[in-house]
This record gives structure tokens, sequence and C-alpha cells, in this order.
């Protein structure tokens, strides 16, 4: 069971601190299964937060969307503290940025909360369809339930998990300075990389018959882009204009360059929350490219993201033995 | 003219019937719900609610050519006009949204590549008898029957369709297949009309908008405007997935010594939206592009063209990763106000 | 086509080690396939995966890298980091179902005019097999 008044009370107190500037966490959307990030700046509103299976945001995002307007003139800048849920797969991202240096370490109060999966709502609502009102949800003895205007319904983990979260292996941070709730076994200990192995297994023009469709609904809204909490260079190249890189056009091959460039921005990089695919409006398999990508790094470069702080950025070391049975 | 009636198995007769036109229908394209040319062995289903793509992308293609040129010539070569299409289950509220944009690509000067696209196409609305849960086309001037911008309106009886003919638009289309429709009876015209006050009875969401056009502005500096934008991402699928937004960049694009000046979808959303060259930006966060957003479609637009530029069909709220939910911001501006 | 396919290939070179060795195989007089489209680079490092992507979409058939043998960089360590890059790339771009045939990288040294040609004769030939590229060239698209 999660403790909401422990975490109320954990939000009240890392907000009354005087270098923390805000704390963010979850709150109940405003319709069916919407979850929306909540940014808590007085005590009061702490009240509101949340943590249930639905709340699937990745916080870590805002770690790195926050706008850095230029200060007044005779005005200091705010440098306080920014304090953040995470569930396991977002205080991965944390460590990531703080690999990149994208964020310093006593920028961050992070509040670990040790998670049991989220919630598909695409799933989800393919069972039960959009209620009305604002469904609750909680973990109970590893199932889910739901708090549905008709009453409570219980649903097993497979049924509306989000998929990332069945194969988690980091159900618990890997860091944090306040735990939230107890730490969970984490359900799966390998990574088996089964979806990606399906793919591979097709022949070349089947993968590419398959990626095309998924490439040409693309509508470039680079929502999958700024979701996610490793997007974050200034100067984008998918924003410039001088060199075009890749054109505004919309059509399959300026989709399949903004495709491979994005995921390929995350090889070695990504910790896989899934943000992307879930936001994505026109149901892209994004995770499918992700995974690929970590699938490599793994094979060639025994690598994984977002674990260890001290760690060094794979794209930004080598080994001088690395694998070249590729090179001519 | 008379309504009429189609059975719904003789739907891909119909269809068959309007083959000088290119008809266009609610499929599932991998895994979008979108606009889509109707071909033979395509099942076509009109049990969609909205698109996630709304149909403005058939009169206002993502990325449209504007004309062709040469690198070192000084002769353009226009674009041609495309060919007569014919739009079939379309919603009232996206129907509604092309007389809302219309407005601005006919005023002024003239807007030659969508008016062209729009003067040939007729559009087969279908009314919404079972509304998504975030539709709010009622709060905004629409309803689920709404007939504004429609050619036919189409009613699903159950055993039938029955069919509205609106316009000598769709009176022409209605004649290409005369022989499948039949004239239906009073009691059809009775049933449709009960149906259509049932869908809107269903409809749960609302908002008064009423005085929003004056007083958006005396919030400028409101702190509401935080609030909203503050989960916000600032990617385009708000106002991508629009019916109404029809905000376009210009650009032109080389291939070798040939080039072509297209335009594409842009979004208030985009920090290079408002971008100066010198570096400077009038609306520096998102904070003012959310607001943007709303005043664009609640107080400019209705300055301007006496409309609201929004119609309620909830794919904004649908589809924002971040539930930010457009029909509880304007109760909060209403509030504030 | 009655024509015979003649691919077209860009090639991103070294400017110390690969660009010199196709210079020395040129001034050796040693004959190899003109299909190469050569762009030179101050080192491999430099050579962005976009370069490859934006290159496929341009109209090549084929894209080779190369640059100086491991050790042998002119600014240490650079070949090694693109060494990682291009790994990754070229595993990406097979996925998505772009032949391998047409991504290449070698190592190839100032002294190396003779493994130049064969290099070349590889990546030509290979990409000769592989076919002409269509996959998402550009290609003027809904123009």
């Amino acid at each position: 069971m999660v403790d909401l008044e422990n975490l109320r009370t954990i939000a009240k107190e890392t907000i009354s601190r005087e270098d923390v500037k805000y704390f963010i966490g979850w709150r109940e959307g405003t319709y069916g299964f919407s979850v929306s990030p909540h940014f808590v700046r007085e005590p009061a509103e702490a009240d509101k937060l949340i943590f249930s299976p639905l709340c699937s945001n990745n916080l870590a995002t805002y770690l790195t969307l926050a706008e850095k307007l230029p200060v007044p003139r005779g005005q200091e800048p705010d440098t306080r503290k920014v304090a953040l849920m995470v569930k396991g797969c977002d205080s991965r991202a944390v460590v990531q940025l703080l690999v990149e240096r994208g964020i310093e370490r006593e920028q961050v109060v992070v509040i670990g909360c040790p998670c049991q999966g989220v919630i598909d709502t695409k799933k989800v609502e393919q069972l039960l369809g959009q209620p009305e009102n604002v469904v609750r949800a909680r973990w109970e003895k590893g199932k889910i339930i739901c708090q549905l205007p008709d009453g409570e319904k219980e649903f097993i983990k497979e049924e509306v998990l989000a998929q990332k979260c069945l194969k988690c292996r980091y159900p618990n941070p890997v860091i944090y300075d306040i735990l939230f709730g107890e730490k969970v076994e984490p359900w799966c200990q390998e990574e088996d990389f089964q979806e990606v192995k399906e793919i591979e297994g097709l022949t070349l023009q089947e993968r590419w018959d398959y990626w095309q469709e998924k490439f040409s609904s693309c509508i470039r809204c680079y929502s999958c882009r700024n979701v996610c909490p490793l997007c974050y260079c200034e100067d984008c190249i998918l924003d410039r204009l001088n060199p075009t890189w890749i054109n505004r056009s919309v059509n399959i091959s300026e989709n399949t360059a903004f495709q491979l460039s994005r995921a390929f921005h995350l090889a070695g990089r990504c910790i896989e929350c899934g943000e992307c695919e879930r936001v994505c409006p026109v149901n892209i398999p994004l995770m499918k490219l992700n995974k690929k990508l970590s699938k490599a790094v793994k094979e060639m470069f025994d690598f994984e993201p977002g674990l260890d702080p001290e760690a060094k950025p794979l794209q930004a070391s080598y080994r001088p033995d690395d694998k070249e049975d590729f090179i001519l | 003219m008379e309504s009429l009636k189609l059975d719904k198995d003789k739907l891909k007769d119909f269809i068959a019937a309007l083959d000088s036109k290119k008809v266009y229908a609610p499929q599932k394209v991998g895994e979008t719900i979108k606009f889509a040319p109707v071909n033979g062995d395509l099942e076509v289903s009109l049990d969609f609610a909205n698109t996630t793509v709304p149909p403005k992308e058939i009169v206002f293609p993502q990325t449209e050519t504007m004309f062709l040129f040469e690198q070192g010539g000084t002769d353009i070569n226009l674009t041609k006009g495309g060919a007569e299409k014919v739009l079939l289950g379309v919603r009232p509220c996206d129907a509604r949204a092309m007389s809302v944009v219309d407005n601005l690509f006919s005023w002024d000067i003239d807007d030659p590549y969508y008016l062209d696209k729009r003067k040939k196409i007729t559009l087969v609305g279908l009314a919404c008898l079972e509304p998504p849960l975030n539709c709010f086309c009622p709060s905004v001037g629409g309803g689920p029957a709404s007939t504004e911008g429609l050619d036919i309106l189409m009613t699903d009886l159950g055993d039938a369709y029955l069919f509205q003919p609106l316009t000598p638009k769709g009176e022409q289309l209605c004649q290409l297949s005369s022989e499948l429709l039949q004239p239906a009876g009073a009691e059809d015209n009775a049933r449709a009309e009960e149906l259509h006050r049932e869908a809107e009875k269903k409809i749960t969401r609302e908002v008064d908008i009423k005085g929003l056009a004056e007083g958006l502005p005396s919030l400028w500096k409101s702190e509401i405007w935080k609030e909203v934008a503050e989960p916000c991402l600032g990617c385009g699928i708000c106002t991508y997935l629009c019916p109404t937004c029809h905000c376009f960049d210009i650009q032109d694009e080389m291939e070798g010594l040939d080039g072509r000046r297209c335009r594409m979808w842009d979004s208030c959303l985009f920090k290079e939206y408002t971008l100066h060259a010198s570096g400077h930006n009038p609306r520096p966060s998102r904070r003012e592009r959310q607001r943007n957003r709303i005043n664009h479609k609640f107080s400019y637009f209705v300055d301007k063209f006496g409309v609201t530029a929004c119609v309620g069909c909830g794919r904004c709220i649908n589809l924002c990763p971040v539930n930010i939910d457009i029909v509880d911001i304007l109760s909060k501006v209403k509030e504030a106000l | 086509m009655s024509e015979k396919f003649e691919p077209n290939i860009v090639a991103f070179l070294c400017n110390w080690c690969s660009y010199a060795g196709a210079d020395l195989a040129g001034t050796s007089r040693i004959q190899y396939p003109a299909n190469l489209k050569i762009i030179r680079v101050m080192c491999t490092g430099r050579v962005n995966p976009l370069f490859i992507v934006n290159a496929f979409q341009q109209g090549a058939d084929g894209v080779l890298v190369s640059g100086c043998h491991p050790g042998d960089c002119h600014y240490m360590e650079g070949n090694y980091y693109a060494r990682r890059r291009f790994s990754l790339i070229r595993e990406l771009l097979e996925y998505i179902g772009i032949d391998p045939r047409r991504i290449h990288m070698s190592w190839v040294s100032a002294s190396e005019g003779a493994k130049w040609k064969d290099v070349v004769e590889k990546v030509v030939a290979e990409a000769r097999e592989a076919g002409p590229f269509d996959q998402f060239r550009r290609n003027k698209i809904n123009w």
C-alpha cells in the first residue's frame, strides 16, 4: 500500500526547506486514467500529490526542460534545488544526466519511489473504455486494482502494465536522497530483447516494410523528443535551419532520417523509461528502436547506461580493443 | 431536397457510384486512424469516433508544394489543382472546423492552395451518436449533429443511413447514386432527430465560453498561464492534431538544381515558431506559448472573424501526454475573470 | 534498364591517412573503380552518423568511412570514437532494413595505396550487388 500521508509529509518537509525551489510529483488528472505532473511550490499544494500505478510520466524530463530565461538586471539567478519523485526507471535518467553533467548532484533532491509497474492507458482503455470520472488505481499483492464508478476491478499485471514494466529489472530507484515506501523485489532478472529479436529474424525487405509503415505515419510533432529526459540539447538539429540536416517536410525520407537520428542520439544513453512510445500520438513503436540499440550496446560494449554516476558516457569513451570485425 | 435512406450493406455500392471523385473515409493506416483514399479491397468502417489526424490534412496537407523552380532560372512552375474529393464519415466538429478555417484562408488575400482543394471537396458528415468522453462541441456552438460546413449529414439508423442533403453539392452527390437511395419517411426523420437529441445529452464535459473573447486579454499577466504551462512539454500534438489550427511555415527545398517552395504545418508551441533572426524570442517560454494558443482560439480569432477557433473535438485533451486539458484551462480562466 | 547499374558511393576519408592513401593509389597509377565521391574530413571522428543517413537521402547507394589504423590517429583517438559510433549506426540501419552491404568502414594508411584499391573494389562490388538504393531517398517525394 502506498502511504499517501507519508508522501505528503515528505513533500511538505522538503518544500519547506530553504534550499528547495519546487517539488515535482504527480497529481490526478482531469478524466479517466489521466495523471498530470504536479509542481508543488507551497506546502498546501502537496495535498494533491499521489503515487499510483497511473503515474507513468518520467519527471526527470523537467530537470532539463525547465527554461533558463535571462535574469533581470540586479537579480540573482535562483540556484535552489529541485526536488522530484522518481520511479526506478526515472532514477536511471537522473543518473545518466549526472554522468553527462546535464545536471549537478547538488541541484536535485531525489525522492525515490520503488514501483511495481505502471499502467499502459492504451491497454486499459481497450479493456474498459474511457471512464468519465477520474480513476484511482493501486498496487495490491502483485495485482493492480482500479477504482471504477461501478466498483473495484482487479487486474493481473500482464493485462494492464506497460510493456517496459513487464521486463523491468530496476523497480527500485538506483539513486535517491529520500526513499518513499519500501523496496520491492525485482521480478525480472535478465533482459531477453524478445521484441528486437523478432524483428532481427525478418529479412531486410520485411524489416523495411515494417518500419516504412511506422515511419510514414510520423507527424513530426516531436513529442518523443520533448518528453525524453535525455533529449536536452539547447540547439537541436531538428530545429536548425542552417544547415538543414533534416528537412521540415513530412515524407518517408525525412521521417526516416528523423527517426534514425532520434534513436541514434540515444544510443548508449536511453534508460528505457518508454515515455517516447507512450506519448506518440500515432503509436510508432519507438522502444523497438531504442531497445535494438540497447541490445547492441550491451553485446558490443557490455554497457548499460544510467546505473553508475561515475561511469563515462559510452560514446565519449572507447576501448582500444572494441570489436571491429566489420572493418575492411 | 427531401432526405433519403441508404441500406448499410449498400455503402460499398454507394462509394463505387462516386467513381468520378476520389472518396476518402476514416481508416486505420498503420497504427493511426485517419482519412485515407478508399480502394476496393479495404473494408470501410464508419464506426471510428474522431480520427486521430483530423481531415484538415486533406485540404491543408502537412506538407504542400507551392511551386517548383530551377536554380539560376527566373521561372516558377505553379502546382496544379487536385481532383474532386468526397470525404465520407466526417464528424460534424471537423466539418465545422473547416468552415472556421475558411475565414482565415479567404481573408485579406485568398489562399489559392487551400481554396482550390476546399472547393473541390464534398463533405458527407456522420452524426456522432456515441460522442467520446472528451467532446464538448455544444459548449463552443456546435453539436453532435451540427450541419455547419457539411454538404450531407448522415445519421446511423441501425440498419440504414439517413441522408440529409444540405447544399447543392450534396444534392448532386445524391443524384450520382440515386438508384441506391430511397426516399426516407417522416418516421425516419423523427427517429434521427431523437437520436441527435439523445447524443447531445451524452456529452458530459462543458464549459461556458461567454465573455472569454473580451476577458482573456485582461489575464495577460495572470499566474494561470504559468500553472498551465508548467507540465507542458512544448510538443506539437495539440496544435498539429487540432482541426482548426492552421499555422504553417514556408521553406525552400533543393535537389540538385531543382527546387520547390513548400509549406508545412507549424506550431505556436515550438520555440522556433517566434524566434527572430536576431536571437530574440518574443515568446520566450512555454507560458507565453500556451497563453497564445488559448488566446488565439478564444480571443484573437473571435475578434477578427466572430467565431471561436475551437470546435470541441477533444483531440488535444485525449492526446496530450501530460493531461493539459483545455476544458479545465477555460474553467480556470472563467473563475479568474 | 539496359544500362548497367553503377553505384554511387560516398566516401568520407580522413585527411591524414585514407585520403593520402587514395592519393598514393593515384600517383602510383593503381586503377580502381571510379564510383566514389570522396569527401575529405580531418578525422573519421568528425563523421557524424547523420552524414551517412544524409548521404543515403541524397542519392548514395553505399557509404564508406575510412581512416587511420587504430593507434595511428593524428588526433590520438578520433578513430576509436568513430569506430564505436559507426558500429552502432550500422546496426541501426541494418535493423530497419538497410542492406549492410551498403555501409562500410575501413582502415587505410597513407602508405597503403594497394589496400585502398582492394577496399574500393570490395565496396563497389557489394553496393552493386545490393542494387540501387531507394528506400529513403529524397527523390522529390510528393513534389
